[in-house]
């Protein structure tokens, strides 16, 4: 009787790929031992069935396969299309000059700034000399301490503006000059006077 | 080992089948618009079977979410070389798995920079719960769960591949073949090996 037994790869192949033959279903309904074996077989499979599929749907939720079914239909939606170019700012390449990026507009606004800046230095210059007659002095601002305008809020707490007052030399306005172009601050306009042409590279 | 292409005749093709088809010859016709929301209907039926393989594979839920995406778009983008008379789910469960197999070669790359955080992943093990279960009950579920897990992931690969295909996935042998491009007896073999090996593991204790 026990010859004629279920071996264990045969119940292996009863539970996950074949049916049973008439003579093993014979076997199973009259053999509580195999019987017993094939049922504790499935119920092994069943159960590491069970457990991944809990693991898979405890991990993908509905909402999360909802989105995820966005995500793959947006991705469609632009496949085969052409990849839109966005333009890099101009002047950033090294290893092209920036005139040649400049449009002749660009290049008219800064020729006239830069031209304005020279007859407004030279004007200066020489109206402060004929102004004052005493070379040295750029400027003289006078305080005004006597009669200071005063605001007046809606809440009525008032603010005085008060005009400071300095007198210093070219050199030292220069001086002023230069140690605010090195400061921190300067350093945020960085990016804008790269972008910038030089006076030199318009033509 | 003989070929995949001569195993035994597949059961009649299934709904997605024909659906797979049908959006062939929308992509082929040029319809390029109307194919996509046909396929946002293939998407959903093949999901959740897609994520439960991806998942078992990858045991990493970040991992799977790419897999499966992946997958699914490298199928639409295919799909005019999907063969109308096989069953969409095995060309399907083909590209899922190198889709897997891929990150999976890719992931292990990585794991050799990182520094492991975590061996656990995001996601904890998820047990059989129910309702009425007390924390004593819960407490061995989720032990439990983790040893069938466990027991899962020590199999050799190919093992797991064939496991996972046919018993979790519920192919046959015969469409496991086509898949995997392995004969069946050689699928045959590989199941027979994992379930020997799960059921010692997991009858011992």
């Amino acid at each position: 009787m026990k010859a004629s037994h279920l071996s264990d790869d045969r119940l292996i192949e009863l539970c996950v790929i074949d049916e049973a033959s008439a003579t093993e279903q014979q076997h199973l309904s009259a053999c509580a031992r195999c019987d017993a074996r094939r049922g504790r077989l499935r119920r092994l499979l069943d159960e590491v069935s069970d457990t991944a599929t809990a693991a898979a749907d405890a991990a993908f939720t509905p909402e999360r396969l909802v989105r995820q079914q966005a995500r793959i239909l947006a991705h469609l939606q632009h496949e085969g299309r052409p990849a839109r170019v966005i333009a890099f700012p101009a002047g950033h390449g090294a290893h092209e000059p920036m005139v040649s990026r400049t449009r002749p507009g660009s290049r008219w606004i800064a020729a006239a700034a830069v031209a304005g800046l020279l007859v407004g230095g030279i004007a200066g210059r020489f109206g402060h000399d004929y102004s004052f007659g005493r070379p040295g002095l750029s400027r003289v601002i006078v305080a005004r301490t006597a009669e200071q305008p005063e605001l007046r809020a809606s809440d009525g707490s008032t603010a005085t503006i008060r005009e400071v007052t300095a007198s210093i030399s070219d050199d030292e306005f220069l001086n002023q000059l230069e140690i605010a172009i090195d400061g921190p601050s300067a350093a945020a306009l960085q990016p804008i006077n790269e972008l910038t042409p030089r006076s030199w590279e318009v033509r | 080992m003989t070929a995949a292409g001569a195993a035994a005749p597949l059961a009649p093709l299934s709904r997605d089948s024909q659906l797979a088809a049908e959006i062939k010859g929308l992509v082929a016709g040029g319809e390029r618009d109307v194919a996509r929301e046909r396929y946002g209907e293939l998407v959903a039926h093949q999901q959740r079977r897609a994520v439960r393989i991806a998942y078992q594979y990858l045991r990493d839920v970040h991992d799977a979410d790419e897999a499966v995406q992946d997958a699914f778009i490298k199928v639409f983008t295919h799909i005019t070389s999907y063969r109308e008379d096989r069953p969409f789910e095995v060309w399907f469960t083909r590209i899922l798995v190198n889709a897997c197999l891929d990150l999976r070669k890719s992931r292990s790359r990585r794991l050799r920079w990182a520094v492991p955080m975590s061996s656990t992943g995001d996601v904890p093990p998820a047990e059989p719960v129910t309702q009425e279960q007390t924390p004593e009950q819960r407490l061995v579920s989720r032990e439990r769960a983790n040893e069938i897990t466990e027991a899962v992931e020590s199999l050799p690969a190919r093992q797991r591949t064939v496991f996972t295909m046919c018993h979790l996935a519920e192919q046959t042998t015969a469409e496991v073949s086509q898949a995997l491009g392995l004969s069946e007896a050689t699928v045959r073999v590989h199941l027979f090996r994992a379930i020997r090996k799960l059921r010692r593991l997991l009858e011992r204790n």
